[in-house]
């Protein structure tokens, strides 16, 4: 008989959250700054 | 409309179809793809692990050949691409040397080991936390597109090493399973949620690169109308 597969899906909601903050987090600021590099003078691209 | 904002607002857009896609990646994983029977869930990191380690190497691979290019060539948007790509490495790093440990901990039994595989990687990260700091230090832009070109080969140069060190060395890591000279050993339910995810991660490094090169230009370029003014 198969043994039953470990139960650890505590270290993968754990990997799946720090992820997605790291990577969401890392959007986020790029928005942010785009979006103060481009308020008020706005440099026109070449 | 510039087409430097354009440049980044294609660039946010196309990286935030890319966390969408993360949205599908984790719902593929977790709803459609086999539990391994050995790890159980927690094998389930692997589809973010590796495809985030596959697009680190593969920016920072892409940092020493733009870095390569720019001294040969002297072409600004070679550094500016060098360091776009590098800033999306760190961030893909965080990733697989955070996934990493909390994947090794149920399975190793340790949150971290130094073998040659994770202390390269390691390495790896900080260097290219440095070539950034660099980059913030030197304010003349052909002095600080020179010395990161540097800082960016010398990366560049471990990356073949962290890819051969399970070869090498004796270390816990397991060897690739998709990136070696056989077939990939992976059943093929899970070589596709692999496949997709690491598409997922390229769209996201493509974005992130786009943005991080519209931004840079756009901060020249208001530098450049002060110094005029």
């Amino acid at each position: 008989m198969l043994a039953e597969p470990p139960r650890n899906g505590e270290y993968l909601v754990a990997a799946y959250v720090v992820a997605t903050l790291i990577l969401v987090g890392y959007w986020v600021r790029l928005w942010q700054k785009a979006r103060t590099v481009f308020s008020g003078q706005a440099p026109r691209g070449t | 409309m510039g087409p430097t904002r354009r440049t980044m607002r294609r660039g946010l857009a196309l990286s935030l179809l890319g966390l969408l896609g993360l949205a599908g990646v984790y719902v593929l994983a977790l709803g459609f793809t086999p539990i391994e029977a050995r790890q159980g869930l927690a094998q389930k990191i692997f589809y973010l692990h590796v495809p985030a380690a596959w697009n680190a190497l593969l920016a920072f691979s892409l940092v020493g050949l733009a870095s390569i290019l720019y001294l040969w060539l002297h072409d600004p948007r070679l550094d500016r691409f060098a360091a776009a790509s590098a800033n999306a490495g760190v961030a893909f790093s965080a990733v697989m040397l955070t996934t990493g440990p909390i994947w090794a901990k149920p399975i190793w039994g340790t949150w971290w080991t130094w073998d040659a595989r994770l202390t390269l990687t390691l390495f790896l990260f900080f260097l290219f936390v440095g070539y950034l700091a660099l980059r913030a230090a030197v304010h003349d832009p052909s002095e600080r597109a020179r010395f990161s070109a540097v800082v960016g080969i010398l990366g560049m140069l471990l990356v073949p090493f962290i890819h051969l060190s399970v070869y090498l060395f004796r270390t816990l890591h397991p060897q690739p399973i998709v990136l070696k000279p056989s077939a990939p050993s992976l059943p093929p339910e899970m070589l596709r949620t692999l496949l997709i995810s690491f598409t997922v991660f390229t769209v996201l490094y493509l974005g992130f690169v786009m943005t991080r090169y519209g931004l840079m230009l756009a901060e020249e370029l208001q530098e450049e109308a002060r110094d005029a003014g």
